[in-house]
C-alpha cells in the first residue's frame, strides 16, 4: 500500500498531484453539495428499472476493476524484488498473497471512492446516512474483482506458460476494460436498432415489460443499507477473496518462481536485421516502430483507447448511410476527439519514454529532426487504423469525409505536437501514470481535444452556421496549442534535467 | 599536436558545488584515467563534456572544437557509454547499432560493414539477431561499446565501463580500449578499480570535491602524493584523505 501510494503521489510531483487532486475534489463537492441537499427529501423507490441501472453499474464498475486487477495480479507474478524477499522469508506464501492482494483490491476501492466520494458524501450527511453502504457494495466489488483476478491470471498462466501470460493478460485487461462499452455497443454495431442494448433493457424494465431474475435486486437494497442483503453481499465477497488467496497461495509462489526463470532465459526468434537504413529519420522512424511492436504490455494499454474508437468508427459508417442530421457530425468529432487521445498515447511513448534519452542527446544529431521522426512513427498506426474508414467516408457522405480528412489529423497531430513540446523523461512502465506527471498539460490536451471535436462535428454538420462555429472552436484550439509551445532550446534542458 | 580535451575554470553546481573551477588537459592518443572518491565530480565533468550538461562556467574545447559554441561538431567526435549501458532491451545488438550508426551519420553500406565487423571482435556476432533484454550484464556492456565505437571516435569517454562486468568480459573491454588506443583513438574513463587505471592509463588525474588535485603518470602522482615505491591506492588514499577523518583502527571496539 506505501508503495503504491508513493508511486502515486511521492516526490515534488506527487505533491503537485495532491494539491490539484485535492482542487479537484473540492471543486466536485461544490457541486455535490446542491445536489445533496436537492436529494435531502428524494427516497429511492426499490422498482426493477432502479435495481437494473444499479446492477448495471456495478457490472461496469467490477469490469473496470477486474482490469485493473488482472493487470496487477499478473504484474505481481513477475514482479521480482519483493516477492523474492517475502517468499524467502517464513511468512506463509497464502498469508503474502493474501496481503498483496488485499493492497491490490484496496488500490482499485480507494480509487472508485474517491471519485464517487463529491457526489455520495454530501447526499449521505445530508439526510440519507444509510447511502453510505454505497461505500461497502464499492468494497465487495473490489474483493471480487481482486480474486477473480488473481484466478484468472493463474488461469492463464496454466493454459499459456510463463512467458505468454504476461503479454496475453495485458491484452486480455484492456479488453475486460473495454468490455461493457462493447457488449452495451454490439446491438447498435451488428444489428438495425439506433439505441444501444443496454438502454433498450432500461426502457423495457421501466415499462414493466422486463421480469429480473430473483435478488436482483440486492445490491440496490445493499446499496440503501438494508443490512441482510449488505452483509449477504459483503459475506460473500470475503469469501471469495479468501478462498482464492487461501487455495492458490501455494501454487502463486510457485508460478512467481517459474516466471522468474521464464523471464531470464527468454530466448527471442532470431530475427536477422536486413540491410541497414541510412539518416537519423530514418533510423529513429525504425527504432520507434519496432520498439512498439514488440512492447505488448504497453501496446495493449493503447489498445483500450482504440477499442472505443473502433466501435465509434463502425457506427459512424454505418450513419453515413442514412442522412440523420445529428449522428454523423458527433460521430466525426467522437472519431476526432478519440484520435487525439490515442495520438497522444502513442506519442508519450516515442518521444517522453525514451528508453536512452542520454545516447539521443549525446549524438550530433539534429533533435528537431529525431522529434519529428518520433512523432511519425508514434503517428503512423493510427494512420493505418483510421485511412479505410476514411476514405469509406468520403464515398459515403462527402462532407463528413472531408471533415474528417481535415480534422482527424489535426487532432492526432496538435496531441502529437503537446507530446513533444511537453515532452519529460520518462519509463515505459509509467504510461498509466504520464497524466498525473502533468496535470495541466494533460487538463489542456482534453480542451483542445474537445474544441478540435467540436470544430469537426460542426464542420460535418450541414448548415453554414456550424462551419462558422467550426471555424472559431478551430482558432480556440489552435490559441491553446500555441501557448504550450516550448523551444528547442527549452525541451532539451528539461529532458537533460530530467535525465541527470 | 591539438590536446583532445582542454577543460578550463569548469564548475557546475547543484546547490553546492559539483565541479569546482577545474582544469584540466588529455592529450591526444592517450588513456586518461579519471579518479575520485564517489561524490567528487568525475561524471558531471564527463557529462558535461559529453553534451549531456550545461556547466555554470568555463569552458571544454574537443580537438580544438568549442563543445558549448559547436555542440554537433564536437559531438560527432566523442563517444560516450555510462556505467549504465545505454541500449534498447527489445532491439537486437544489429538494430541497435543501426540506429547509432544513423544517429551520428554513418552511411548505411559502411555502417552494417562496421557492425558485423564490431559484434565479430567483440564476441557477439552468434547473438546478433537476439533482444538485447536477455543478454547478461557483460554482454550488454560489450553492445553499448560496440555502439560506441561504430562511428569510429576520436575520443572515447567511458564511465565505469569494468562495473559488474565477470573476468572474461572485464579482460575483453581492457583489450577492447587497449587496442583502440594504439589505434589512435583517446579513451578517458573513469573507475574505482584501482589497478585497472595503474595497468592501463598512460596518465591519471585524480579530482576531489570538483577539483583536479594531482595528474599525470604513477610516478608523478608519487613524488606529488611523498609516497616512494607506493601503489596507485596508496596514492590516492593519500591524496584524498579527508583532514578530519577517522583512522580505520579507531572504529575497531
Amino acid at each position: 500500500m506505501r508503495l503504491a501510494w508513493r508511486g502515486w503521489f511521492g516526490g515534488k510531483r506527487g505533491a503537485r498531484s495532491v494539491w490539484i487532486l485535492g482542487i479537484v475534489f473540492v471543486g466536485l463537492f461544490i457541486v455535490g453539495v446542491p445536489m445533496g441537499l436537492g436529494l435531502r427529501r428524494a427516497t429511492v423507490p426499490i422498482i426493477p428499472v432502479i435495481a437494473l441501472i444499479v446492477d448495471l453499474v456495478l457490472a461496469l464498475v467490477f469490469t473496470l476493476m477486474l482490469s485493473q486487477t488482472l493487470a496487477a495480479a499478473t504484474e505481481a507474478l513477475y514482479a521480482r524484488g519483493d516477492l523474492d524477499l517475502l517468499f524467502s522469508s517464513p511468512i506463509a506464501p497464502r498469508k503474502v498473497l493474501f496481503v498483496r492482494f488485499a493492497a491490490i483490491a484496496a488500490n482499485v476501492f480507494i480509487a472508485f471512492a474517491l471519485l464517487i466520494s463529491p457526489f455520495l458524501l454530501p447526499a449521505a450527511l445530508l439526510g440519507h446516512p444509510a447511502w453510505l453502504a454505497v461505500y461497502l457494495m464499492l468494497a465487495a466489488v473490489a474483493l471480487i474483482a481482486s480474486a477473480s483476478g488473481l484466478v484468472l491470471a493463474m488461469v492463464l498462466f496454466r493454459l499459456l506458460g510463463p512467458r505468454r501470460t504476461r503479454a496475453v493478460a495485458q491484452v486480455l485487461a484492456a479488453l475486460i476494460g473495454a468490455a461493457f462499452f462493447l457488449v452495451t455497443q454490439a446491438r447498435n454495431l451488428f444489428g438495425q436498432q439506433q439505441v444501444s442494448g443496454v438502454a433498450g433493457m432500461v426502457m423495457g424494465a421501466a415499462r414493466g415489460g422486463l421480469a429480473l431474475p430473483p435478488l436482483a435486486d440486492w445490491p440496490l437494497r445493499a446499496m440503501l443499507g438494508q443490512p441482510v442483503p449488505l452483509l449477504s453481499l459483503l459475506a460473500i465477497s470475503a469469501g471469495l477473496f479468501l478462498v482464492a488467496t487461501n487455495r492458490i497461495g501455494r501454487r502463486f509462489a510457485a508460478d512467481a518462481a517459474a516466471a522468474s526463470g521464464a523471464s531470464e532465459k527468454r530466448q527471442q526468434p532470431a530475427r536477422l536485421a536486413g540491410a541497414f537504413a541510412s539518416g537519423v529519420f530514418a533510423v529513429t522512424v525504425r527504432k520507434e516502430l519496432r520498439l512498439m511492436a514488440r512492447d505488448v504490455p504497453l501496446m495493449s494499454q493503447v489498445l483500450f483507447r482504440v477499442l472505443y474508437m473502433l466501435p465509434m468508427l463502425f457506427v459512424l459508417l454505418r450513419n453515413a448511410g442514412h442522412s440523420l442530421s445529428f449522428a454523423l457530425p458527433a460521430g466525426v468529432g467522437a472519431v476526432t476527439f478519440l484520435a487525439g487521445q490515442v495520438a497522444s498515447s502513442l506519442t508519450w511513448i516515442t518521444l517522453s519514454a525514451e528508453d536512452t534519452p542520454e545516447l539521443i542527446a549525446s549524438a550530433p544529431a539534429v533533435m528537431s529532426l529525431v522529434w519529428r521522426a518520433k512523432l511519425v512513427a508514434g503517428l503512423a498506426p493510427l494512420a493505418v487504423i483510421l485511412i479505410a474508414p476514411l476514405l469509406a467516408l468520403l464515398v459515403m457522405a462527402p462532407r463528413a469525409g472531408i471533415a474528417a480528412l481535415v480534422f482527424w489529423p489535426i487532432s492526432a497531430v496538435a496531441s502529437g505536437l503537446i507530446s513533444q513540446w511537453r515532452q519529460r523523461p520518462a519509463k515505459r512502465a509509467e504510461f498509466r501514470r504520464r497524466a498525473s506527471a502533468s496535470f495541466m498539460t494533460g487538463l489542456a490536451q482534453l480542451i483542445i481535444g474537445a474544441l478540435l471535436a467540436c470544430a469537426a462535428g460542426l464542420a460535418a454538420a450541414p448548415s453554414g452556421w456550424s462551419l462558422a462555429g467550426s471555424v472559431v472552436a478551430l482558432i480556440m484550439a489552435g490559441v491553446a496549442l500555441f501557448a504550450l509551445r516550448r523551444d528547442e532550446r527549452t525541451i532539451m534542458e528539461g529532458l537533460l534535467s530530467g535525465a541527470s | 599536436m591539438t590536446d583532445a580535451l582542454v577543460i578550463k575554470g569548469l564548475s557546475k553546481a547543484y546547490g553546492k558545488p559539483a565541479v569546482d573551477g577545474l582544469d584540466l588537459t588529455v592529450r591526444s592518443g592517450e588513456l586518461y584515467a579519471l579518479l575520485g572518491p564517489n561524490g567528487a565530480g568525475k561524471t558531471t565533468t564527463l557529462r558535461i563534456v559529453a553534451g549531456l550538461l550545461r556547466p555554470d562556467a568555463g569552458s571544454v574545447r574537443v580537438f580544438g572544437i568549442d563543445a558549448q559554441a559547436e555542440p554537433a561538431a564536437a559531438k560527432q567526435l566523442i563517444a560516450w557509454a555510462p556505467d549504465e549501458p545505454l541500449l534498447y532491451d527489445r532491439l537486437t545488438p544489429m538494430e541497435y547499432l543501426e540506429f547509432v550508426a544513423g544517429l551520428w551519420g554513418v552511411a548505411a553500406g559502411p555502417a552494417r560493414e562496421k557492425a558485423e565487423a564490431l559484434l565479430k571482435w567483440l564476441g557477439l556476432w552468434d547473438e546478433r539477431a537476439q533482444r538485447c533484454e536477455g543478454f547478461s550484464r557483460g554482454m550488454k556492456q560489450k553492445t553499448a561499446l560496440a555502439g560506441a565505437l561504430i562511428h569510429d571516435p576520436k575520443l572515447l569517454i567511458l564511465d565505469e565501463p569494468l562495473t559488474g562486468l565477470d573476468a572474461a568480459a572485464a579482460r575483453q573491454v581492457k583489450d577492447v580500449l587497449t587496442e583502440r588506443v594504439r589505434g589512435g583513438t583517446t579513451v578517458i574513463l573513469t573507475t574505482h578499480i584501482l589497478e585497472v587505471a595503474e595497468r592501463l592509463a598512460d596518465r591519471i588525474g585524480i579530482i576531489h570535491h570538483g577539483r583536479l588535485l594531482a595528474q599525470g603518470t604513477l610516478d608523478d602522482l608519487r613524488v606529488r602524493a611523498g609516497e616512494r615505491e607506493g601503489t596507485l591506492e596508496d596514492v590516492f588514499l593519500e591524496l584524498t584523505a579527508e583532514p578530519n577523518a577517522v583512522a580505520p583502527a579507531a572504529l575497531s571496539l
